[in-house]
C-alpha cells in the first residue's frame, strides 16, 4: 500500500518535472529546427523537418508524443547532434557524474563515521572542538569555492593530483589514473557532506549516549567499543541518513559545478549545452533520469530507514 | 536571559557591518572604477599580486580586484535581503499555518515541502536562468519560490511542537481566537528560529548567485560568482585572481552562518555535555572481620563537574546490605538517590565525575579494581532495573538480542544455550508467550512487559545484587503491583540482595527490611524499615511521612506541607540542610552540621530528633 | 450499553456530560476508542475525583467537556447550555466559565512571556468580569495561590520550580472568575512536599472562590483526599460512581477493587491484587465486546461478553457497572 502510494508520487514528480521542462524549454528564444536546416532552407523544408523531429504541434501534443515514445523505449534524438540520440548523448555523461557522486558519499561517510563517534566519545575534547570547528567551517564553502581551494593545495602547489579532470581513463582500464582524476571533484562534493553528516551524527550519538538504554548496557559491564557500535549507533543513525537522502538533491547540483571546475563531460556539461541549445529530448530525458533517480534513492533511504529502526516498520505496514 | 554570544559572533557581525558599508558608500569612498582597464594607464600591471598601495591586485584586465570585490558585494547583499525578505515571511506565514491549523492544508503542504527541497534545485535554476533573460527579478522570484519550503519546514516544525504544549490548550480555554494564539503564543516563539535561519538563508542565496555565475548565467554587472569563474582559467600561474573572491565570498557565507548559529544558540543552547571522565579520590575503607556484605558503601561522595559548578549530589553515604537483604533508599526528586546507584556501576550521563569513599559489592572494589575486574563484577553479580521502561531497552534491537547478550559477554554461553536460558527467564519473569517476545521489538510490548524483559536482563547471570532504580514509577498501579511483587518473589527465591530506590513511602514499607531517608545528597535516617515507620526520628521523615495523603484517613484531611524547596546541591548551606525548611528549627541547626545519632542499628543526623524532643521545638 | 448508562446522574446539577463518545483516528484506518458513552455530572461546589490507569479516558474525558476535544457524540451541558452545539464565538464565551489545569506546569507556561502577562491574559480577552481594577485583581490573585510579593510578575517561566508554575497557571485560570476547574493530574509532576502544598492550596481556593472542580489522577489516594464523589474508569467505560468514602470503604466493581488492592501499604480487606486482575489492558482501537473488563476479571461469565452491564444502583447514591456485583 504505502509502496504503491511511493510508486504514484514517483510518476507524479516525474510527469510534473518532464512537463515543466519541455514548458521551459518551449520559452527559450531560437527554434531548433531552423537552425538545424541551416541558412539555405526553405519555410517548408523547415516545416517538413519539424515535423520530422516530433517539434510540431501545441506543446502538450509535443509532450504526449514524447511521453509515448519514451514508453517504447526511445528517449528521442538530439537536436544539436546530426544523427545521434538523446541517450548517446546521455550514456557518455551519466558514468562520470555517477562515479563522482558515489566516491564522494564514500568518502563522506568513511570519514564521517569514525569522527563523530571520535567527538561524541571525549565532547569538548581536542578531536570534537577541531572536527566541530571544521565542519562549520565547510559548511560556508560553497563547492566552487572549496574546489578552488583544494585543486590550488592539491594541484598547483602539491602536484598530487591532476588540475583538470579531462579525457580520463576508463575504470577498467587504469584504476589508479581513474581515480586519481576523479578524487579532487569527489573529495570537493565529499567535504561539504562530511560537515553535514558529523554534526548530525555527532549530537544524535551524544544524545543516545544519554539514553537509559546505554547506560544499562555500561551498568551490565559491557565494553565502551561494544556499547558503541552495538547499541548506540544504530538508534542515532537516523537523522543522517533522512540528511544524505535529502542532500541528494544538493549534490546533483555540486556535481554539475565541479564538472564545470574540474572540467569534464558529466551530466552537468551536457545539460547545459543542451539547454542553451534548445536540444528537448536531451534535456527531457536527462530531467527525467534525474527525477527517477532522485525518488529512487530517497526510497531507498526510506528502505533503510525502516531497517535501521523497527517502529517505522510497523506503521508503514 | 543574556547569554554570551561569544567573540567570534561579535567578529562574524563586525564582517558583515564592513561588507554592508563598503557595498553602500563605495561611491564615495576612495576606491578604484572596477571596470577600468588600469594595465592601460599604467596605475596597475595585468596579475599584479596584491601588495599595500593595491591590497587585492589586479586581475587579468589589469582592474583592480578589491574594487571588483566590494562591487560584486552589491547584487550578493540586494538578492540576499529581498529574497530573505520574501521567502522568509511566506515561508513563517506558511509554516505556522500548517504547523497549527494542520488537516488537508498541512498534508499539501509538507508534501510539495518534501519533494522541492530534496529536488535538484540547480537544475531548475539553470532551467529557468536560460528561459528568462537572468535579471534581478526573475532571480529575486525563483530564489524566493525555492527559499519559502525551507523556512515553511523549520516553522513548521517548531509550530507543530509548540502547538501540543499545554500553554496553547490554556489559551484556547481561556477563549482566546486562533489569531491570538498565532500572535501571541506561537509567533513570539518562533521568531528566534526564523530569524536565526535567516542569516543562513541569506547565505544560501549568495551560494546559489556564486553557483549559477559559476556555469556562466548570471546577472550582468560584476558578481562574486563570476569573479571566481573567470579567474580560475590562471589558477596555476595567477593564484590569486580567483583565490581571493573566492575568500572573500567565503568569509561573508561564514559570517552569516555564525550569526545565525549564535542566534541558534539562545533558543536551544548548545548542549553542555562535558566528556565522561572518572575521578577516584581517597583510600578504600578495609572490611571488618567476618562482614559478609553483598554491598558495602562508607563514606561514598561524588562531585559532578559541571559548567554551573561543582554538584555533590552524594555526600559521605554510608551503607550495607547483607546477602538477601532489600534496603530501600527513599528521597525526593533531585535529592540524589540515583546517583548512588549510578556511583555503585559507575554509569553517568556524560559528565565529569569525582568519586570518594569505598563501594564493594562481592568483595570487589568497584572503585579503584581493574577495568576488566569490574566490567566482570558488572556483568556477572550486579543487575539493574531502571525507571522507565519505555527508555531502558534499545528500541533498534530484538527483545532476544538483549536479553543473551550479557549471558555470550560474560557467561561465555554459546548462542543457543543462552536463547534456552533467555527463555527460561522471560518465563521466570512472568512473560505469557516468552518465545514470540524473544523475536519482537520492544515497542511491540507494554510498558509493565518491557519491565518485565528488562528485569529478565538484570537477571541474566544470576547477580547477588539488584539495583533498581524507581522500577515502577513510571508504570500503572496495578502493575506497579505486579512488578513489585515478582521483584520481591525473585529476591527471596534467588537469595538476592536488593537496593530499591523510590520516591515512594508507601513502596518501602511494603518491600524492604531496612530503608535509608535521603535528602540534599545526604543518607539523614537508616534503619529497619518497621523500627522507621513506627519511630521516625528525623524531622524530614516526619514530615515527609505526613506529607503523604493517606487512603486510610478520611477524606478532606489537611495535610502536613513543608514548604520551601530542597536546597541547591551547588552550594549546599552549612549546617543541617533540612534546617531551612523545618518546623522544629533552631540556631544550632543553622551553624553546625548535625552528627550522626541513634544505635548502630538506626542512625540519624539530627541535633532535635523526635524521641528526645517528641513535641515540636520552636 | 456498557459501563454506561445515566441513573447516577442528578436533577440539580451544574455540569453534566451525557453518553460522551470521542474517538480518534488510529494508525491504517483504524478507530481508537478513547471515550465510549460517559455520564457524569457535578453539582456546584462538588469536587468530582476521576480515576484509572492510564488509557482509561480520563483525560480525553477532561478535555471533552472543555470542547478542547470536541466528542464524537454525546453532550455537554454547563447551567443547562449544550456547549457540545456551539461554535466559534458562541463557544470561546461559554467556555470561560471553565478552566482547564494540566499536568505539565512548565509546558502549560509559554516560555516567551513574563507571568504578569501570562496572569492577565484572560483579562485582555474578555474585559475585566468585575469591572475592578486589573491590577488590583491579579494582585489579589496572585496573593491568594501564594505568589504575592512585588517582582513575581517581571519574571519569566523558567525562573520558577514545578510547584511555582502550577500555582501560576492556576492564578491564571482564576482570573476569568469560572464555575468549573477541570484538572488533569495537577501534582503528578510534583514532589511529595510540594504535592500536599498544591493539593491544600486547592482546597483552600475551593471554598474562596466557590469553585466546582473535576479532579482526574491516576493516585488513588491523592483522589481520596480532595473528592466528594468519585467514578472509576477503565478502558473509556465509566466502572464505579459514588461518594468519597463510601467507595473507598466498599469499593464494589472488581476492578475499583483490584485498582484499591494494588496500592502498597492499604489496610483495606481486600484479597491480593492478583487475585483480582489478571492479564493486559486491551487496545482501545479494538476493545472487548460486552464488559470492557471482562478479559481480565475473575468473575467474567459468558454474559459479560454478549451483554454491556449498565450503571445501577447498589447502595443509595452509590452505582456499579458490573452484572455481577454481589459476587465480589
Amino acid at each position: 500500500m504505502a509502496f504503491l502510494r511511493r510508486l504514484g508520487r514517483l510518476v507524479l514528480v516525474v510527469f510534473v518535472v518532464t512537463f515543466f521542462t519541455f514548458y521551459i524549454l518551449d520559452r527559450i528564444p531560437g527554434d531548433p529546427a531552423e537552425r538545424l536546416a541551416g541558412v539555405s532552407a526553405t519555410p517548408e523544408g523547415i516545416e517538413e523537418l519539424r515535423e520530422e523531429l516530433g517539434l510540431s504541434g501545441s506543446l502538450p501534443e509535443r509532450y504526449g508524443s514524447w511521453v509515448g515514445d519514451i514508453v517504447r523505449g526511445d528517449l528521442g534524438d538530439s537536436l544539436i547532434y546530426d544523427g545521434i540520440s538523446a541517450w548517446d548523448r546521455i550514456r557518455g555523461a551519466l558514468p562520470k557524474t555517477l562515479e563522482t557522486l558515489v566516491l564522494a558519499e564514500l568518502m563522506a561517510f568513511g570519514l564521517a563515521v569514525p569522527l563523530a563517534i571520535r567527538s561524541a566519545q571525549r565532547p569538548g575534547g581536542l578531536v570534537d572542538r577541531w572536527s566541530s570547528a571544521t565542519a562549520f567551517g565547510l559548511l560556508a564553502l560553497p563547492s566552487f569555492v572549496l574546489g578552488i581551494y583544494l585543486m590550488f593545495l592539491f594541484a598547483v602547489i602539491l602536484g598530487w593530483f591532476p588540475v583538470l579532470s579531462k579525457d580520463l581513463p576508463g575504470f577498467t582500464d587504469d584504476p589508479v589514473g581513474n581515480l586519481k582524476g576523479y578524487f579532487l571533484p569527489s573529495l570537493t562534493l565529499a567535504l561539504n557532506l562530511l560537515a553535514v553528516y558529523v554534526r548530525l551524527l555527532r549530537t544524535d550519538l551524544i544524545e543516545t549516549l544519554q539514553q537509559d538504554y546505554v547506560m544499562l548496557a555500561q551498568a551490565r559491564g559491557l565494553s565502551t567499543r561494544r556499547v558503541m557500535w552495538r547499541h548506540v549507533l544504530r538508534p542515532s543513525s537516523l537523522n543522517t541518513v533522512t540528511a544524505a537522502g535529502l542532500n541528494v538533491g544538493g549534490l546533483i547540483g555540486g556535481a554539475f559545478i565541479v564538472e564545470v571546475l574540474f572540467a569534464y563531460q558529466g551530466m552537468g556539461r551536457v545539460f547545459i549545452e543542451s539547454i542553451i541549445g534548445k536540444d528537448y529530448f536531451v534535456v527531457a530525458s536527462m530531467v527525467t533520469i534525474i527525477a527517477v533517480g532522485y525518488v529512487m534513492i530517497n526510497f531507498l533511504v526510506d528502505i533503510l530507514y525502516s531497517v535501521l529502526d523497527p517502529r517505522i516498520r510497523r506503521l508503514s505496514a | 536571559m543574556r547569554k554570551r554570544l561569544g567573540i567570534l559572533f561579535w567578529i562574524a557581525v563586525l564582517w558583515i557591518v564592513l561588507v554592508v558599508f563598503l557595498a553602500i558608500f563605495r561611491d564615495s569612498l576612495p576606491i578604484a572604477d572596477p571596470v577600468a582597464r588600469l594595465a592601460r594607464s599604467g596605475e596597475c600591471e595585468r596579475f599584479e599580486r596584491p601588495s599595500w598601495s593595491r591590497w587585492f591586485g589586479c586581475d587579468n584586465a589589469g582592474r583592480d580586484i578589491f574594487a571588483r570585490s566590494v562591487e560584486g558585494a552589491r547584487p550578493a547583499l540586494v538578492l540576499g535581503v529581498v529574497v530573505t525578505g520574501i521567502a522568509g515571511t511566506i515561508g513563517t506565514l506558511v509554516g505556522v499555518i500548517s504547523g497549527y491549523i494542520r488537516g488537508l492544508f498541512d498534508t499539501v503542504m509538507t508534501t510539495i515541502v518534501d519533494i522541492s527541497l530534496a529536488f535538484p534545485a540547480l537544475v531548475l535554476l539553470i532551467a529557468v536562468s536560460v528561459a528568462f533573460e537572468p535579471s534581478l527579478r526573475v532571480f529575486v522570484i525563483v530564489f524566493s519560490i525555492l527559499g519559502i519550503p525551507g523556512y515553511a519546514r523549520i516553522v513548521r516544525g517548531a509550530t507543530f511542537a509548540l502547538a501540543e504544549r499545554e500553554f496553547v490548550d490554556a489559551s484556547e480555554s481561556m477563549g482566546a481566537t486562533r489569531a491570538r494564539i498565532v500572535r501571541r503564543e506561537l509567533l513570539p516563539n518562533v521568531a528566534l528560529p526564523v530569524l536565526s535561519f535567516a542569516f543562513i538563508g541569506f547565505a544560501l542565496v549568495i551560494i546559489a548567485e556564486g553557483g549559477l555565475a559559476f556555469l556562466n548565467l548570471s546577472l550582468d554587472g560584476i558578481t562574486w560568482g563570476k569573479e571566481i569563474s573567470e579567474g580560475r582559467h590562471f589558477i596555476v600561474d595567477h593564484p590569486h585572481v580567483s583565490l581571493i573572491p573566492s575568500t572573500v565570498m567565503f568569509l561573508t557565507i561564514l559570517a552569516f552562518n555564525l550569526v545565525g548559529d549564535g542566534l541558534r544558540s539562545l533558543v536551544a543552547p548548545r548542549e553542555v555535555a562535558t566528556a565522561r571522565r572518572l575521578h577516584i579520590e581517597g583510600t578504600p575503607e578495609p572490611r571488618s572481620e567476618g562482614d559478609d556484605a553483598v554491598l558495602r558503601i562508607v563514606d561514598l561522595s561524588t562531585k559532578l563537574h559541571t559548567p554551573g559548578g561543582l554538584v555533590e549530589p552524594v555526600d559521605q553515604v554510608s551503607l550495607s546490605l547483607a546477602p538477601g537483604e532489600a534496603l530501600g533508599i527513599v528521597g525526593e526528586s533531585g535529592s540524589g538517590k540515583t546517583m548512588i546507584l549510578r556511583s555503585i556501576v559507575g554509569a553517568f550521563p556524560l559528565a565529569d565525575v569525582t568519586r570518594a569513599g569505598t563501594v564493594e559489592v562481592d568483595g570487589v572494589d568497584m572503585l579503584r579494581s581493574a577495568d576488566t575486574v569490574s566490567r566482570r563484577t558488572l556483568g556477572t553479580n550486579i543487575g539493574m532495573v531502571s525507571q522507565n521502561p519505555l527508555t531502558a531497552l534499545n528500541p533498534v534491537r530484538r527483545v532476544g538480542d538483549q536479553v543473551i547478550e550479557p549471558m555470550i559477554v560474560h557467561g561465555d554461553l554459546s548462542r543457543a544455550d543462552a536463547r534456552e536460558r533467555a527463555l527460561e527467564l522471560l518465563q521466570q519473569v512472568g512473560i505469557p508467550a516468552a518465545e514470540r517476545c524473544l523475536r519482537e521489538y520492544p515497542h511491540q510490548l507494554s510498558g509493565g512487559m518491557r519491565q518485565r524483559v528488562t528485569i529478565a536482563i538484570a537477571l541474566a547471570n544470576e547477580p547477588k545484587l539488584l539495583l533498581a532504580d524507581e522500577p515502577t514509577s513510571a508504570l500503572d498501579v496495578t502493575v506497579q503491583d505486579q512488578i513489585l511483587r515478582l521483584l520481591d518473589g525473585l529476591r527471596r527465591e534467588r537469595g538476592m540482595g536488593m537496593v530499591l530506590v523510590t520516591h515512594d513511602l508507601a513502596v518501602v514499607k511494603g518491600f524492604t527490611d531496612n530503608v535509608a531517608i535521603v535528602y540534599a545528597g545526604q543518607v539523614v535516617e537508616y534503619g529497619p524499615t518497621a523500627e522507621i515507620f513506627a519511630n521516625p526520628q528525623h524531622r524530614y521523615t516526619v514530615a515527609l511521612m505526613n506529607s503523604m495523603p493517606d487512603l486510610n484517613l478520611p477524606s478532606h484531611s489537611e495535610l502536613t506541607t513543608i514548604e520551601g524547596a530542597p536546597p541547591s546541591l551547588i552550594d549546599p548551606p552549612s549546617g543541617c540542610r533540612f534546617a531551612e525548611r523545618c518546623p522544629a528549627v533552631q540556631d544550632k541547626c543553622r551553624t553546625d552540621d548535625p552528627v550522626r545519632a541513634g544505635t548502630d542499628v538506626h542512625s540519624y543526623s539530627c541535633w532535635f530528633p523526635m524521641s528526645e524532643h517528641p513535641v515540636e521545638v520552636s | 450499553m456498557a459501563g454506561t448508562g445515566d441513573a447516577h446522574l442528578r436533577e440539580d446539577a451544574h455540569l453534566v456530560a451525557r453518553d460522551l463518545v470521542v474517538e480518534f483516528s488510529g494508525p491504517n484506518k483504524t478507530v481508537v476508542h478513547a471515550v465510549s458513552g460517559v455520564s457524569f455530572d457535578l453539582i456546584a461546589g462538588e469536587t468530582l475525583g476521576v480515576v484509572g490507569e492510564s488509557g482509561c479516558g480520563k483525560t480525553t474525558s477532561g478535555r471533552a467537556v472543555m470542547q478542547l476535544e470536541r466528542p464524537t457524540s454525546g453532550e455537554v451541558t454547563l447551567r443547562g447550555q449544550r456547549l457540545t452545539d456551539l461554535q466559534g464565538t458562541d463557544l470561546r464565551r461559554a467556555r470561560r466559565a471553565m478552566q482547564m489545569i494540566f499536568q505539565d506546569p512548565i509546558s502549560s507556561l509559554n516560555p516567551s512571556r513574563r507571568v504578569k502577562d501570562i496572569v492577565r491574559e484572560g483579562i485582555e480577552i474578555w474585559g475585566d468580569p468585575d469591572g475592578a481594577s486589573t491590577s488590583d485583581r491579579i494582585d489579589e490573585i496572585m496573593e491568594a495561590v501564594g505568589l504575592g510579593g512585588d517582582d513575581v510578575g517581571e519574571r519569566r517561566p523558567h525562573e520558577f520550580s514545578g510547584g511555582q508554575c502550577q500555582r501560576i497557571c492556576i492564578a491564571r485560570a482564576l482570573v476569568l472568575d469560572p464555575e468549573v476547574l477541570i484538572l488533569d493530574e495537577p501534582v503528578s509532576a510534583l514532589d511529595v512536599s510540594v504535592q500536599a502544598q498544591i493539593l491544600n492550596l486547592l482546597d483552600k481556593l475551593k471554598e474562596q472562590f466557590q469553585l466546582t472542580i473535576m479532579f482526574i489522577s491516576h493516585d488513588l489516594a491523592v483522589v481520596k483526599n480532595v473528592s466528594d464523589r468519585v467514578m472509576v474508569m477503565y478502558l473509556g467505560k465509566v466502572c464505579e460512581v459514588a461518594g468519597t468514602d463510601a467507595l473507598y470503604a466498599k469499593p464494589t466493581h472488581p476492578y475499583s477493587r483490584a485498582l484499591l488492592a494494588s496500592i502498597p501499604g492499604h489496610e483495606l480487606d481486600l484479597p491480593p491484587a492478583s487475585e483480582l486482575i489478571s492479564g493486559e489492558l486491551p487496545s482501545p482501537i479494538d476493545p472487548p465486546s460486552g464488559c470492557r473488563f471482562r478479559t481480565r476479571c475473575p468473575h467474567a461469565t459468558a454474559k459479560c461478553a454478549t451483554e454491556e452491564p449498565v450503571l445501577r444502583a447498589v447502595a443509595e447514591d452509590h452505582y456499579v457497572a458490573c452484572h455481577h456485583p454481589g459476587s465480589v
